[in-house]
């Protein structure tokens, strides 16, 4: 079976630093697959590439066998790969249901202005990621980081991916707001969704993902199983700090 | 939820018909007042629906409204092209004008698109005067331009149906997903491009769109006035009062701008007894920086919370 996203010898230069330095990786189809690292090890860097939001220094990048690396995230975007970010970005003044909207209206300006939101869809995916009804119509200055952190995947859900990179998306929310994503992560790979996925809370990772690669300042040290990454000797002392 | 909802509609009909019977009830001095402050509106709206709704911040308006003022105006006097076609000639050139200051939008943000855009206004002023000026009638502008009215009564329909049509078609566009798009796209220009949505198109729509105003008003300013001049149009005073009209009234709306528009015409007429010349600038100036200081969103905005709080007590 040939891989749905391929990264390929990805090399990121910002002057001295290389924050990216030769990662390679295949993702198929329903797979999951986690970015495990310390802060700044290159994580986010490895999305925003894969995004468009930045350009590599080095490497190629290929979604379902056609090059994408020297796309704009917008093209990128419309051949079904969509990222959250590690501090949700809302539109403050839309509310909950229109910021959802951005993701999934059409991209043609004469689309825009002649097609009615689909109402129903925006409900559908807000319900679907746990906003009560009642959060709706309110803005994001009204939300608990674990709504926003609902709305950044409902709005990345609505662009209509078949591929999603989850960046850091259970920071700041409850136990029981882990276990909602969880859930719903759990019930996206069962519908085929492939996910890739950077966080720090591995117990919350460790169930919903196939394999992992361990980052640590832009060059891969281990990959495997989430269970043999977690006991390689050089994640430890790199990433959990012991020896 | 419907997007357009009835009582939206009654509130629309019920401005139309309090603009219509406006005529009844004041002088002609007053309709006259009236006249400028519903072009001022075209302006303002023109503005925002640029500047208030995409967050580009635009000092070269007068720029788009002079491309307007001056294509009317020498189609139809140096060549004799009938109203009824340069009009909408102006109109088509100022959109393609727009283009010239779209293209920075596309590398610049901020105070330096500002900076660029103020730019193009002085160089129309120098422009205008030192090329063809047999044409553009040079530092004296052009007199005797054909006009379409004759006396304030209507002077006052045709700029009030002008304003009214571009405000109420505005809202309509507004309500759309182009128009939830624009205001996205001023609150964070990067999840909207992360959204999957190419803001360069929606940049473009908001300045063809802007244009489009502005050409369209500019064009129907020169039929009314019959007389242009370069330094009245391509002038900073000229364009602080739009900008102050939109921000008094409430960006990002389109009631907002049509309120500030009349707010300020009026506020300067009345002071004119008391303070002739440049001192009631000071007024308004002392006015805006108020509002803008404890109530940013504008007079809109305060009428809006009025109404609310009313309508919480009342039930």
């Amino acid at each position: 079976m040939k891989p749905v996203l391929q990264v390929k010898n990805l090399v990121k230069r910002f002057g001295a630093l290389t924050a990216t330095n030769d990662i390679s990786f295949d993702l198929h189809e329903g797979e999951s697959l986690a970015l495990i690292g310390p802060n700044g090890a290159g994580k986010t860097t490895i999305f925003s590439q894969i995004m468009g939001e930045l350009r590599q220094s080095e490497g190629s990048i290929h979604l379902y066998d056609e090059e994408i690396s020297h796309l704009k995230p917008a093209a990128r975007i419309k051949r079904q790969v969509s990222r959250t970010y590690q501090v949700p970005r809302p539109f403050a003044e839309l509310t909950v249901l229109e910021n959802i909207r951005i993701g999934h209206m059409p991209n043609s300006i004469w689309s825009m202005l002649t097609q009615q939101p689909d109402l129903d869809y925006e409900r559908e995916l807000a319900n679907k990621v746990g906003l009560a009804e009642a959060d709706h119509q309110r803005t994001p200055a009204e939300l608990s980081m674990g709504d926003l952190r609902k709305l950044e995947m409902a709005r990345t859900m609505a662009t209509d991916p078949k591929v999603m990179l989850l960046d850091e998306v259970f920071a700041g929310l409850t136990t029981a707001e882990v276990a909602q994503i969880s859930d719903l992560i759990l019930q996206m790979r069962a519908d085929g969704m492939t996910f890739l996925v950077v966080s720090h809370d591995l117990p919350a990772l460790k169930p919903l993902v196939d394999t992992a690669i361990a980052i640590n300042q832009g060059q891969e040290i281990a990959r495997g199983s989430f269970n043999q990454v977690l006991a390689d000797p050089a994640v430890l002392s790199s990433y959990l700090g012991e020896v | 939820m419907k997007l357009i909802e009835t009582k939206h509609l009654i509130a629309w009909a019920a401005f139309l018909l309090v603009l219509a019977l406006m005529p009844m009830f004041v002088s002609n001095g007053t309709l006259r007042i009236f006249i400028f402050a519903n072009f001022l509106a075209v302006f303002a709206i023109s503005w925002d629906v640029l500047s208030g709704r995409t967050g580009y911040i635009s000092f070269g308006h007068p720029f788009l409204i002079g491309i307007g003022v001056y294509a009317t105006a020498i189609m139809s006097k140096r060549f004799g092209v009938p109203v009824e076609y340069s009009i909408p000639l102006a109109v088509l050139v100022t959109m393609l004008g727009s283009v010239l200051v779209f293209l920075p939008a596309l590398r610049v943000k901020g105070s330096y698109f500002a900076l660029v855009t103020l730019a193009f206004m002085e160089l129309a002023y120098q422009l205008v005067q030192v090329i063809r000026p047999d044409l553009t009638g040079g530092t004296r502008g052009i007199f005797g331009i054909k006009t379409i009215t004759r006396g304030a009564e209507n002077g006052y329909y045709m700029s009030m149906c002008l304003m009214f049509g571009i405000a109420f078609v505005s809202w309509l566009v507004m309500r759309t997903q182009l128009g939830t798009a624009l205001s996205a796209l001023g609150m964070q220009e990067e999840s909207v491009e992360g959204s999957g949505k190419s803001t360069t198109k929606l940049k473009l729509a908001a300045f063809l769109m802007s244009a489009f105003i502005a050409g369209l008003g500019g064009a129907f300013y020169a039929h009314y006035v019959g007389a242009i001049a370069p330094r009245t149009l391509f002038d900073i005073n000229f364009l602080f009062t739009i900008i102050v009209a939109v921000l008094i009234g409430g960006s990002g709306t389109i009631i907002g701008p049509i309120i500030g528009a009349f707010f300020l015409t009026f506020l300067l007429e009345f002071l004119r007894p008391y303070l002739p010349g440049a001192g009631r600038y000071f007024i308004y100036g002392g006015i805006a920086l108020l509002l803008y200081m404890y109530q940013p969103k504008g007079i809109y905005s305060i009428v809006d919370k009025l109404i609310k709080r009313w309508r919480g007590g009342a039930v």
